[in-house]
């Protein structure tokens, strides 16, 4: 080969590696949030973007899904190393503390106000700058049978057993209620009368299903409970506020229902999917979930044993109101995008009103103003109550948006799985939590 | 014939080794480096570039912590177990199933087709196998009994872990153990059945000792592999309640990004190599010993 030939051959594999190259730098890179209804909802939404014809073929969207496991880790460790793998990634309210130095805010639709509304905007906002467009909301809805929940307040017998139980175990008599109505202890006394170890007429196996692996978003679900009886992470001087009477609440409750069998002995490895399954086998009697279980457990195809006979109201309430912990997912711009530009049209979109009825209708869960949810209500009833609960109980715990909030919430589901698993005492776990939060906060 | 010259010959080592030698020090040398000032200074996600350096507070905080020890204690409670009851049924399956496989050597691939598995599959897979309302042992064990089981609950879920990691890695055990018996000449056994000796003292006198630096050293890899586990466990029970399943990798993993304690993690990492060398180089000169007495 001579030396003219080598360079021509050079000329040539340069070219085509730069002919491979230039399409992936052009297209727009999505990382989602796989394997649930939000990767179904993204996907229809990506793909009634690149149908548009005001789209250039440089700006189409591309979808990549990391693993759940460990999902924010992995993109912690990404962002903060400059990684350009992706243009748009999904975002959190409790991370956008985290990863708000490695993105930038970004500039939404005219419309996202009216769509959204102010209150869900700002689950994606970080020292006043707007970081994301706010395409789920999560909170949780208290899923029951409504057909044991009607025999049970039309049988004076079962009322009377009831009351002998809730008298027993939770030191005062309850009478059976709608779970509309219920405080967090009619929850308890309404999971230990459908539990076949404290009452062998129950019909179902388990009075409720608790997730309490030991992972940080088992403790969102909790945490509505103490928050029903005035607990908070701080106060407004800044002070941790866990070692209270309103946790001690909360943590006793879950502990006296896992002690007494109410939930199954497994819950302490138990998560979303693991909870769901459990309810769905007709063995549970009501579970409090995220809004996202709704589609799957009313479902005739998918959870026949209970789709027709559940329903779901908002969390129970305690002396200091009524409460479900709420925190979007949305998307934002990584600040070493290779594509800023298209990344960020994509967003302009994705917070327009066309893009957040796609979303919708494809088993999305945004948290949509009353006038534009009615134009999706009849296909998702769902998003109606999303909306309602959102408005009328939705909180989030002082600092639960702050720069170390996931660590927090991993710490206390350290120390309180640890308390449900008899591995430590109530208030050792409690003392842990306030100093390690001190630490985490100061 | 040409000689080379001692010069000549180090000249050439030296350009031979010189690619090993900095692909050495680019993917080991320079991680250790950075791990080593990672583990001396304070450092998070936003400081990796510009860590400051702080002493060995780092190392202080992970001696101090209960969670620390507690995860150590897991692993070398798990490493030892696991190591010993997979060779253990290794052993004694190699021996046991030797004259079914020599005449049907299909069923070694079956018996190994656990560890075409990824570790993290197995995890996901027990996941369903042990659930009380999807997995089939549950199912049957209330259907038969009327009893729920709980496998994964405070009490159980180490033994169901170590079940788990042993089922899976039984085969491997096995693999080596069959090899090394295989490779017993036949002479020797005939020789020992001429003198009189049975089929058990066959076993003990002469072929278990002719297998012994096997047993060591699969008994030494697979205490490796159970000691750093991380995969199924972390996918099965993640850390476990109060952080119950933690193995060191874990504990590990979770201080690093879980909680953004970087130096932490890395100053355990640290501790972690000190020790495995502290170990490894114990056994070596006991080896080295060994064999110079042998001599």
């Amino acid at each position: 080969m001579t030396f003219s030939q080598i360079r021509k051959a050079g000329l040539l594999a340069t070219a085509i590696a730069a002919l491979m190259a230039s399409p992936a730098l052009a297209k727009v890179t999505v990382l989602g949030w796989p394997g649930g209804p939000e990767e179904t909802a993204l996907r229809a939404a990506a793909d009634a973007y690149n149908a548009k014809a005001d789209v250039a073929e440089n700006d189409k969207v591309e979808l990549l899904f990391f693993n759940r496991d460990g999902f924010w880790d992995k993109l912690q460790a990404d962002l903060a190393a400059g990684s350009t793998a992706f243009d748009v990634n999904l975002l959190a309210t409790y991370s956008i503390g985290r990863y708000a130095p490695f993105m930038e805010p970004v500039e939404l639709s005219g419309e996202a106000e009216s769509v959204y509304g102010e209150a869900v905007l700002k689950t994606m906002q970080f020292e006043g700058k707007q970081y994301g467009v706010p395409t789920d909301l999560s909170l949780h809805f208290m899923y029951y049978r409504k057909d044991l929940i009607d025999a049970l307040l039309n049988d004076d017998a079962a009322k009377a057993r009831y009351g002998e139980i809730s008298e027993k175990l939770l030191g005062k008599k309850l009478e059976p209620k709608d779970p509309d109505a219920w405080d967090w202890d009619d929850y308890a006394a309404t999971a230990l009368y459908f539990t076949q170890s404290v009452n062998p007429d129950s019909p179902t196996r388990y009075g409720t299903v608790l997730q309490i692996k030991n992972l940080l978003f088992n403790i969102m679900v909790w945490q509505s409970l103490p928050r029903a009886y005035g607990g908070d992470w701080m106060d407004a001087e800044g002070k941790v506020t866990v070692n209270s009477d309103a946790y001690r609440k909360g943590l006793e409750t879950y502990k006296l229902l896992y002690d007494n069998g109410a939930t199954p002995r497994d819950s302490l490895s138990y998560e979303f999917p693991e909870a769901n399954a459990a309810y769905a086998s007709g063995q549970v009697a009501a579970m409090l979930q995220w809004n996202a279980a709704a589609s799957d457990l009313t479902s005739t195809e998918k959870s026949p044993a209970v789709a027709e006979v559940t329903e779901t109201v908002a969390p129970p309430s305690g002396p200091e109101g009524r409460f479900t912990h709420i925190h979007g997912l949305g998307f934002g711009l990584n600040k070493n995008a290779a594509n800023k530009e298209g990344g960020m049209k994509f967003l302009q979109w994705l917070s327009s009103k066309e893009a957040a009825l796609t979303y919708a209708r494809n088993n999305g869960a945004p948290a949509l103003t009353p006038e534009v949810v009615k134009e999706v209500s009849e296909e998702r009833p769902d998003l109606v109550q999303l909306g309602e609960f959102a408005g009328k109980y939705g909180y989030v715990m002082t600092g639960g948006t702050s720069a170390k909030a996931l660590s927090v919430y991993e710490l206390q589901a350290k120390e309180f799985t640890g308390y449900w698993s008899g591995q430590q005492s109530l208030d050792d776990a409690l003392a842990n939590t306030e100093k390690g939060m001190a630490e985490l906060l100061k | 014939m040409t000689t080379t010259s001692p010069s000549v010959r180090t000249s050439e080592f030296r350009l031979l080794a010189t690619p090993l030698v900095l692909f050495l020090l680019v993917f080991l040398g320079f991680p250790a480096i950075v791990n080593l000032v990672y583990s001396v200074s304070q450092v998070s996600f936003e400081t990796l570039r510009s860590p400051q350096l702080s002493g060995f507070s780092n190392f202080a905080a992970v001696w101090n912590d209960a969670a620390f020890w507690r995860s150590v204690w897991f692993s070398l409670r798990f490493g030892v177990l696991t190591a010993l009851l997979e060779c253990g049924l290794g052993l004694f399956l190699a021996i046991f199933l030797s004259p079914l496989i020599v005449k049907r050597s299909w069923l070694l691939a079956i018996l190994m087709l656990p560890l075409m598995v990824a570790p993290a599959l197995v995890g996901l897979m027990y996941r369903l196998v042990l659930h009380e309302f999807v997995g089939p042992v549950p199912y049957y064990l209330w259907t038969w009994f009327g009893a729920g089981v709980s496998f994964l609950g405070p009490g159980s879920a180490f033994w169901t872990l170590v079940t788990v990691e042993t089922l899976q890695w039984t085969p491997f055990a096995l693999l080596l153990f069959y090899m090394a018996y295989q490779a017993i000449p036949a002479d020797i056994g005939e020789a020992a059945a001429i003198d009189g000796a049975g089929p058990l003292r066959r076993l003990w006198r002469i072929e278990l000792p002719l297998m012994a630096p096997t047993i060591v050293a699969a008994l030494l890899i697979r205490f490796i592999d159970g000691f750093r586990v991380f995969d199924n466990v972390y996918v099965l029970t993640g850390s476990g309640p109060g952080g119950a399943t933690a193995s060191l990798s874990i504990y590990i993993y979770e201080a690093f990004f879980k909680q953004g304690a970087i130096g932490k993690a890395v100053a355990a990492s640290v501790l972690l190599f000190a020790a495995s060398f502290a170990v490894l180089y114990g056994l070596n000169a006991l080896a080295t010993r060994r064999k110079g007495a042998a001599a």
